[in-house]
């Protein structure tokens, strides 16, 4: 008897056995049966990629909403959301309609980085589009190329954040150092005939693309490049560095300065007599031209005038018409400020490429689509593109003649051809 | 280009003079740093654009409301929160430090007060008292503004060398800034003069505002242009009113001449390097008074 019972327990133990994996085959067939089930159902979300519902792709949009640069973020963040919104009117991108997310960046590092985590990890939106200030977005470059999330930058113009390129970062939108620099020394050289030319840019990373995009296009060009002055970008007596260009007899000048230095520059230029000698001034130096007038107090000054810009609606008012009374009528009548148009290419540019990728809509999807994008709009002179190897998005710019009173767009558009400053 | 140089590095050196003479009243009267002095240079030329542009004063008045401006706000200061530190000590070296710090304080406060204004976001500028054609001297060229700031800073020495000097209540101003105990005896108001040292140290600033106001932009950072006062002061001795010009004159034209042949980028370095140079060769200062050590 002895024998027997542990056969027979050994037997009903085994039956147990199989019956309980039995059972959880059937169960786990019927999980995947029921997964497939739901998955397949119309009007069920998707959970495939983040950000992204049968009805609804939320982005991530952030700028300098308070702080002393605000006036850089609100209207472009705004006329960015506008366009969007223009985009949802008409049916949605693929049958699904953006929802915008916003965030306050302050043009800060950390602010900025703590803002990209938060819509990463806890609102999981499908891609980011922000940043004024290429100082502050820098900081998170790294991180969003580690989770590959795609990313289009606002209206923030440094060169640092597109160069070298990285995978899942667009920006560049109003242009890079590149090609301001680029077409200042086009224009130069082609309309102005210049043989000789100075260059005072800053002694930053803006500074040193701007001066050697210059360098490397003059000399293509057969210009000399007799003078090149760094200055802080604090400063406050340009006396030293306009002494030393004028002592070089230059035949054009170039600056790549920002608002205060740029007005300190021209008001000393206009001091020095020097105003025979045109003077090229990057768009960054002016952002608002008649207080840019006012403040250099000397029409003398701005006899010989240019600046560069890299949209189309000075030289077509009906353009910045079109874009103001849309703003207006998003933003309870609001008339927006001077850096309202830089708000524009980026959202563009985004919603094109979410057209290109499709109704099956993955971040990878998106990426590819935008590395073959090659739109022409209204807003911009020359074309929005990318592509396996290039982030920047803007390469054309026209020259501004400014007389302190009226602004003429001069012949010509002036495209950086991509080559390299050493 | 030298000559150049050194002209327009005159013409800021009698600006930073005029600061420099600013903070040597107050240092002198109640030996106090005022790091705010800076910050009355900017409410002075954020007042005069304010009276110019919108209430379309002249500008003769706006001058005189502007200084008048900062010179009551200094004076208002030393009433509310100076002698309050104070109290009735007529000594005041126990209350440096808290002194000090109200003025670092006040220049904060000042920024902070400037800054909630949405226009001062912008880059703005004061237009000239003087304005026209350049003035010609040979290959040198001197703008008009530029004359003018000379002749003010000129005419604003001789007036305080003839206060202080030759009236009544300079003496007594002299007087409470040497010995406040002794000039207490004898019957002078001291809390009362050190009240109108601030006020006319303040009213010296504004000055210094409205001149640098179309030369420099006027953000809400410009009051840091109290560094160039403060490298003028230690230059010329932080004693000497006589020093204050000289030393200011003397960082103006360095500046330039460091920016022409060595870099423009070293010109920002250039007044705490003089600072350095004077405190170890001279701390006295061309012409300061043996300095007391006091402990703080």
């Amino acid at each position: 008897m002895l024998d027997h019972a542990p056969n027979a327990k050994t037997e009903e133990m085994h039956q147990e056995e199989t019956l309980i994996r039995m059972r959880a085959k059937i169960a786990a067939a019927l999980a995947v049966l029921a997964a497939v089930t739901v998955q397949a159902w119309p009007g069920v979300s998707r959970a495939a990629e983040p950000g992204v519902t049968d009805a609804e792709i939320t982005i991530g949009m952030f700028a300098p909403l308070s702080g002393p640069l605000v006036a850089y973020g609100v209207d472009p963040l705004a006329a960015s959301r506008m366009l969007y919104e223009e985009a949802n009117k008409a049916g949605g991108i693929n049958g699904r309609k953006v929802k915008i997310l916003v965030e306050d960046d302050k043009c800060n590092p950390n602010d900025l980085v703590a803002v990209v985590k938060k819509f990463v990890t806890v609102d999981n939106v499908f891609m980011l589009h922000g940043g004024s200030c290429t100082a502050a977005l820098s900081a998170a470059i790294d991180y969003i190329n580690r989770e590959k999330v795609p990313y289009a930058m606002l209206n923030a113009a440094g060169d640092n954040a597109v160069f070298p390129p990285t995978k899942y970062v667009f920006g560049s939108f109003q242009g890079t150092q590149r090609s301001y620099a680029a077409a200042f020394a086009q224009f130069a050289a082609q309309h102005l005939k210049a043989k000789r030319a100075a260059v005072i840019v800053h002694d930053d990373d803006y500074g040193k693309a701007n001066a050697a995009m210059a360098k490397a296009t003059f000399d293509k060009l057969g210009v000399a490049t007799v003078a090149i002055e760094r200055i802080p970008p604090n400063i406050s007596d340009v006396t030293a560095p306009l002494l030393k260009i004028r002592e070089a007899k230059p035949d054009v000048i170039l600056s790549g300065a920002y608002p205060a230095p740029a007005v300190l520059i021209a008001q000393k230029y206009g001091e020095f007599g020097m105003t025979n000698i045109p003077l090229l001034q990057s768009a960054q130096g002016i952002p608002t031209p008649s207080v840019f007038a006012k403040n250099v107090a000397n029409p003398a000054a701005l006899e010989n005038f240019f600046y560069t810009w890299a949209f189309s609606d000075i030289g077509d008012p009906a353009v910045r018409t079109k874009y103001v009374d849309m703003f207006k009528a998003y933003n309870n009548g609001r008339e927006p400020g001077p850096f309202m148009m830089s708000g524009l290419p980026s959202a563009m540019a985004v919603i094109e490429g979410l057209k290109m990728a499709g109704r099956d809509l993955t971040r990878e999807g998106f990426v590819q689509a935008m590395e073959k994008l090659s739109l022409k709009t209204d807003a911009m002179p020359g074309l929005l593109e990318f592509g396996p190897n290039r982030r920047d998005a803007a390469r054309t710019m026209v020259i501004i003649k400014y007389d302190g009173k009226s602004q003429k767009v001069m012949p010509g558009t002036y495209t950086w051809d991509g080559i390299e400053a050493n | 280009m030298i000559f150049q140089a050194v002209l327009s590095g005159i013409v800021m050196g009698c600006v930073y003079a005029l600061i420099a003479l600013s903070l040597v009243i107050i240092y002198k009267s109640t030996d106090v740093v005022n790091f705010a002095a800076g910050e009355f240079v900017m409410i002075a030329a954020y007042a005069g654009l304010l009276l110019l542009d919108h209430l379309s004063l002249n500008y003769a008045l706006m001058v005189v409301l502007s200084v008048g401006l900062v010179f009551v706000l200094g004076a208002f200061f030393e009433r509310t929160a100076l002698n309050h530190i104070i109290g009735f000590r007529y000594a005041a070296e126990a209350a440096l430090v808290p002194m000090v710090v109200a003025t670092i304080g006040l220049s904060f406060m000042l920024k902070g007060a400037v800054r909630v204004i949405p226009a001062t976001e912008e880059v703005l500028r004061l237009p000239p008292l003087f304005s026209g054609p350049p003035l010609f001297f040979g290959d040198l060229i001197l703008q008009r503004q530029d004359l003018g700031i000379v002749g003010v800073a000129i005419l604003v020495m001789v007036l305080l060398s003839v206060g202080f000097n030759l009236t009544a209540t300079g003496k007594a101003l002299r007087a409470t800034s040497q010995n406040p105990r002794a000039a207490a005896l004898i019957g002078i108001p001291v809390k009362r003069m050190r009240m109108m040292a601030w006020a006319v140290a303040s009213g010296l600033a504004g000055i210094s505002g409205i001149l640098l106001g179309p030369k420099l932009l006027m953000t809400p950072d410009m009051g840091s242009v109290v560094m160039m006062g403060i490298a003028a002061s230690i230059v010329g001795g932080f004693t000497s009113l006589i020093g204050c010009v000289v030393g200011g004159i003397v960082l103006g034209v360095v500046q330039n001449l460091v920016g022409i042949f060595i870099s423009p980028q070293a010109i920002a370095v250039t007044p705490f390097f003089i600072i350095m140079v004077v405190l170890v060769v001279r701390p006295n200062g061309l012409f300061g008074e043996a300095m007391r050590l006091k402990k703080v």
